[in-house]
């Protein structure tokens, strides 16, 4: 991984169109401006983590026995 | 194009239907293409569907018209997210939502978080976050469809 020292009111350019500034620094958490077109898609990770889950669980095997029996296919 | 999947073993698919999303899907960025399949072996045809990978051959994903469930939803969506998908023209966009269905089929819930859009025009499709936090990742679906069940087999 790259890492980068950054103070407050610097930034970091990614790919041209994104832009991370850090806004504040107090104690053990930092504020980060995101400038980017509004086609990206920002999402914190933990949000996003949760929908990985969510897509690896919809996505189990035994979903559709399971579906067949409440839609009264057997 | 005949393709073997896991859950549904080998199906005819018309290569015209198939969805793309440019980007994978939410935690799968490999995965970019699927099919829509309707499991033929029920008499009806259920409100659920699935979407089937082609890259994984395993990964297929229940999916359901979130107004079914959720017949008040109605996320914003900012219209940029979605310009990549093209011009939909009158029809407007479809909206898919995924069912996490355990073994404990009464706990199933559906995800109004992480809707799947669809461009029906160019078959382009996005998943995308809803910045609005009151639309549950885990939303109980298991009460409506037993319902809607009881109600078709009356």
């Amino acid at each position: 991984m790259l890492a980068l020292s950054r103070k407050k009111g610097e930034s970091i350019i990614l790919n041209n169109d994104i832009e991370l500034t850090i806004l504040e620094v107090k104690g053990d958490q930092v504020k980060v401006g995101v400038n980017a077109p509004k086609s990206v898609p920002v999402y914190r990770k933990e949000v996003y983590l949760q929908i990985q889950q969510e897509n690896r669980e919809a996505a189990a095997e035994h979903a559709r026995q399971s579906l067949r029996s409440l839609l009264g296919a057997e | 194009m005949k393709f073997v999947t896991k859950l549904f073993g080998e199906v005819d698919i018309d290569e015209s239907k198939m969805l793309t999303f440019e980007e994978g899907i939410i935690g799968y960025p490999f995965l970019h293409h699927f099919f829509m399949i309707y499991d033929a072996e029920q008499e009806k045809r259920s409100e659920i569907s699935w979407m089937q990978s082609v890259e994984e051959p395993a990964f297929a994903l229940p999916v359901i018209n979130p107004l079914v469930i959720e017949p008040s939803y109605n996320p914003s969506v900012e219209d940029e997210l979605l310009s990549q998908l093209g011009d939909c023209g009158e029809e407007g966009f479809l909206v898919l939502s995924t069912l996490r269905v355990p073994p404990d089929i009464t706990q199933m819930t559906i995800n109004l978080r992480a809707p799947l859009i669809i461009n029906p025009q160019t078959r382009k499709c996005r998943q995308i976050i809803i910045e609005d936090e009151h639309y549950s990742v885990r939303f109980p679906a298991y009460d409506v469809l037993k319902k809607r069940g009881e109600k078709e087999g009356e």
